[in-house]
């Protein structure tokens, strides 16, 4: 599995690369809608996943030792939204998303290392503030179940 | 030796995508998607078991990938270009900027439990209703801000 997935990474990091996706004008020239390429090469990678990802999991594709394909489906949450805002306006400022800020060091863009920290330094925050507020949760409950005792 | 172009054409890399996604889930039965891969290559850094091995395999992978572009193109000598950003203001003043954009990032797809590959690539492709939204939202969000951008430093951005 691991070999697979290096290799399947290298393929996909091979694609970032090969397209300029790890330039920030690629990115902002994108975001300004005066080219569609990267929008086409979104949509053609989509055009071409969706229906054989719906045709496998029609056929219950058996995958190698780990079980029936199983598509990963949510319902949509604030968290989907309200994160997703917040990754917008990263993207937009940087013309980075995670995985072609590890392309920009690749390709010599040393500027692209304060992105792949930030990145990191957000995810923990993140992650921090997530624990703080489920402590902040369970104390409320405990706070509520003492009152309800007496 | 210069054997791949400067920018090789989305109707080749487009699709090139798109059966990586296809092979993740059909191969290791699992949404590909970039950010999750950093938690669990900090896990591993911290000295904490990573829960997914396989995918620090795939940012090693990614990494790889994207340097063998680089090699492909005859090399390319580490410097501070940043595009249009790093022509427009001083290397002192992007690294912070870019640091705060990064922050934003790491915050929003750990938040949003995905990022332009998670949500968007693998995650429309899925038909999943988190995934759309996600993903317009991420879109809409971007273009928008980029447009301030754009406004607010007189069209040099």
């Amino acid at each position: 599995m691991n070999r697979m997935a290096l290799l399947l990474g290298v393929a996909f990091g091979f694609g970032l690369g090969a397209a300029r996706l790890n330039d920030y004008d690629v990115i902002h020239n994108m975001l300004l809608l005066r080219e569609p390429d990267v929008f086409l090469l979104m949509g053609s990678a989509m055009a071409i996943a969706l229906p054989a990802l719906w045709l496998l999991e029609r056929r219950a594709w058996q995958t190698p030792g780990r079980g029936v394909m199983r598509l990963v489906r949510s319902r949509v949450e604030r968290k989907h939204i309200f994160g997703s805002a917040v990754f917008g306006a990263g993207w937009a400022i940087t013309g980075a998303c995670p995985g072609t800020a590890l392309a920009m060091p690749a390709a010599g863009v040393a500027l692209g290392l304060p992105v792949v920290a930030g990145i990191v330094l957000g995810q923990v925050l993140r992650e921090h503030m997530a624990r703080a507020a489920a402590r902040d949760l369970s104390s409320r409950h405990r706070s509520v179940e003492m009152h309800v005792i007496r | 030796m210069i054997v791949l172009p400067d920018r090789v054409p989305w109707f080749l890399i487009g699709p090139l995508m798109g059966v990586v996604v296809v092979l993740v889930y059909a191969l290791l039965n699992k949404r590909l998607g970039v950010s999750g891969s950093y938690t669990q290559v900090r896990m591993l850094v911290l000295g904490r078991a990573a829960v997914e091995p396989w995918r620090v395999w795939f940012l090693v992978g990614i990494l790889g990938g994207a340097i063998l572009t680089t090699l492909l193109r005859g090399g390319a000598i580490a410097g501070t270009d940043y595009g249009a950003l790093g022509r427009l203001l001083p290397v002192g003043l992007v690294v912070p900027i870019l640091l705060v954009g990064g922050t934003l990032i790491g915050f929003g797809t750990r938040w949003a439990e995905g990022c332009t590959s998670g949500h968007g690539l693998a995650g429309i492709p899925s038909r999943s209703p988190a995934s759309f939204a996600a993903a317009a939202t991420f879109f809409a969000t971007a273009v928008a801000v980029t447009f301030l951008v754009h406004f607010a430093t007189g069209g040099a951005l």
